[in-house]
């Protein structure tokens, strides 16, 4: 999936073609996000909603007051890790479609590791609870990543089908295996109270799943920056014959993203099974891996802009909710916008996306 | 038992029809080079617009057209981002679905009031086109009976599809187009408009699967309508590797599974699992021809 590939710089100082790349990625991010809302507007306008005021609303409604932002954030958590998981491949060339599969399946571990495991365990449920989901999710996205490595079995199809499964078999456990005997049909048990992570505003759901969530962008941005495997990933999705010229392990290189991808977005899973929701139910991802994809894509992988991205359309889903209380424009705007989001992010607009972004 | 197997086979093939309308669509689109992954959308679109023509018009014939032409020009118009602005078109399909679920449901909640499902008064459903009396010939007479003019019109498109895409002017520059699109170019065809012309077949197919999955029988729309089978279409041309005839069979296969699930049940056969199956045949089916071709390969 390379784009491009990078210009030469040549006859120009080293600081200007520095701030015109700057000057293009954010160019680059605000582009698609001006056509969606460009978009939004005119569909708002269309049944006589003034858009400026409903995006003014939007605004505030998003980041007003710290009740509201701690909203967004909140709204955001799921897609730090999604984004990232999605961007860790993205940027390998890796064309991975199943985070959401496998952020499911994190969650659905999660979810059993924290009512499952005895409570005298206290403060160790967490942890234990997010190893389970990064294994299992880990393991998800390892099988598809082996079998593109190993066979060629086109990636796009296989995670995608992956989804659907991972949907199927929670779908399954929950209303078996898992089931409450409390509450009703698929759902799972409360999580103990002590496996519960944090909440970092109280009355707000901003939870401490948020921090590791940016901890997670933070590893991945010197993963993809600083490690010898990171720059690799890179190469292979620059180009996999030079890649393979200068002597990268290719098949390693495409399994070690899947791999690391499933772990990520297992452990959005759990964080949002542990801070969130504190159970698993079916419907537990509202499209969280597809966000996430618009996200990185927005982003062009890189690290900053994934913590940006989240953060708009976090804003975006929470302001979503409480405009259609207090006016006639339906939740569905949202996803209007970002289904434009996500068709203008990977259209070439003009010569500025001929370059190719940088992770990181 | 006998009766059980005749209930089985009609709903297999109601069942099948609107998967294997817009594996039509899909396989044809993809033999222009083109992985529909908005077939979902499409169809989506196609069962809302159906509800809202046939409720307004009360004519079925009517809103099974308008269904199809909305759906072809919503593939037009997404085959553009990708043959002319160069859009990743897995992304841009990715977009798309969750463009067309927020846009009806925008439309559904401003212009019609609803939210979740739509109730449209007089709402015609398809006709059977056999008289009822067929119903008593054995096994096969309740399906005979409930031949709807959309399930026809799907299994005469596969009949004639391997002939169309083999034997015609437009088929062959359309697989040109997805086979060697530097040699169709070379040759002198637009193989860009070609691959459009794809997409807007792929979505006029599913446009008709949608308005097949409201006017078959229940005669409203509901957001969750078309609950994935855009995909496990994708998934059955996928797994018959673009045969017309192989690709409707699978998606009798599906059709059957969605028939038996709930007696399967009965059985202990969970219906989540086996809701999943289309979706592990493909992976299984994509896994043994990969592995084949490296045997090969290496012989």
């Amino acid at each position: 999936m390379a784009e491009a590939t990078t210009e030469p710089a040549a006859g120009r100082s080293s600081l200007m073609p520095a701030l015109e790349r700057m000057a293009a990625d954010i160019l680059r991010f605000a582009l698609p996000v001006l056509f969606a809302f460009f978009v939004g507007a005119v569909v708002l306008a269309f049944i006589g909603e003034n858009p400026l005021d409903t995006y003014a609303l939007m605004l505030s409604e998003g980041f007003g007051s710290s009740r509201r932002l701690a909203a967004t954030l909140s709204a955001a958590t799921p897609l730090l890790f999604t984004a990232v998981a999605t961007a860790i491949c993205f940027r390998s060339g890796v064309f991975n479609v199943g985070v959401d599969g496998a952020f499911v399946l994190g969650g659905l571990a999660a979810a059993a590791a924290g009512t499952l495991l005895p409570v005298a365990f206290g403060w160790s449920i967490a942890p234990l609870a997010m190893v389970a989901a990064m294994a299992v999710a880990g393991v998800w996205l390892y099988v598809p990543g082996l079998l593109l490595a190993r066979l060629d079995v086109d990636e796009v199809v296989s995670t995608l089908m992956l989804n659907f499964i991972a949907l199927g078999l929670s779908g399954f456990l929950v209303n078996t295996l898992l089931l409450s005997e409390t509450s009703g049909n698929n759902t799972t048990d409360t999580i103990h109270a002590v496996a519960e992570l944090s909440r970092l505003m109280p009355p707000s759901t901003l939870h401490s799943g948020f921090l590791i969530g940016l901890a997670c962008v933070f590893a991945y941005w010197v993963w993809a920056r600083w490690t010898p495997a990171g720059y690799e990933a890179k190469l292979v999705g620059l180009n996999q014959r030079f890649a393979r010229a200068v002597g990268i392990a290719i098949p390693a290189s495409i399994v070690l993203v899947m791999a690391i991808s499933g772990i990520v977005a297992g452990l959005g899973g759990a964080s949002h099974a542990l801070g969130q929701v504190h159970k698993f139910s079916d419907g537990f991802s509202a499209g969280y891996g597809f966000t996430g994809m618009a996200v990185a894509l927005l982003a062009r992988n890189s690290a900053f802009g994934i913590v940006f991205g989240a953060v708009l359309f976090g804003a975006l889903a929470s302001a979503g909710t409480t405009i259609q209380l207090f006016s006639d424009v339906p939740l569905d705007i949202v996803n209007v916008i970002e289904g434009t989001v996500m068709i203008f992010a990977v259209m070439e607009l003009g010569r500025l996306s001929l370059r190719r972004g940088r992770a990181s | 038992m006998m009766q059980i197997a005749e209930q089985v086979l009609a709903a297999s093939v109601v069942l099948a029809t609107p998967i294997l309308l817009a594996a039509i669509g899909g396989l044809v689109n993809r033999q222009g080079g083109i992985v529909n992954i908005a077939l979902e959308a499409k169809m989506l679109a196609g069962a809302f617009v159906a509800v809202v023509v046939s409720s307004a018009t009360g004519s079925w014939l009517v809103a099974v057209l308008a269904a199809a032409i909305v759906s072809a020009a919503i593939g037009y118009l997404f085959s553009l981002t990708i043959t002319r602005a160069r859009a990743n078109m897995i992304i841009a399909g990715l977009g798309l679905n969750v463009l067309v679920a927020g846009f009806v449901g925008f439309i559904m909640n401003v212009g019609f009031d609803a939210s979740g499902t739509l109730r449209m008064p007089d709402v015609e459903l398809l006709p059977k086109l056999l008289p009822g009396s067929v119903a008593a010939l054995p096994l096969v007479g309740e399906a005979l009976a409930d031949l709807d003019p959309l399930t026809v019109f799907a299994w005469l498109s596969v009949a004639a599809l391997p002939f169309l895409l083999a034997n015609t002017r437009l088929g062959l520059r359309l697989r040109a187009a997805g086979n060697a699109a530097h040699v169709a170019r070379a040759v002198g065809l637009r193989e860009k408009s070609l691959q459009d012309f794809g997409t807007a077949f792929a979505g006029f197919y599913s446009g008709l699967a949608g308005a097949h999955l409201a006017l078959a029988s229940i005669g409203l729309f509901n957001e969750g309508l078309t609950a994935g089978r855009g995909f496990i279409a994708l998934a059955a041309f996928y797994f018959a590797r673009n045969r017309p005839v192989g690709t409707a069979l699978v998606c009798l296969f599906f059709g059957f599974l969605d028939a038996t699930q709930i007696r399967l049940q009965t059985v202990g056969l969970p219906p989540q699992l086996i809701g999943t199956l289309p979706y592990a045949m493909v992976i299984l089916g994509l896994c043994l021809t990969a592995w084949n071709l490296k045997r090969k390969a290496q012989a």
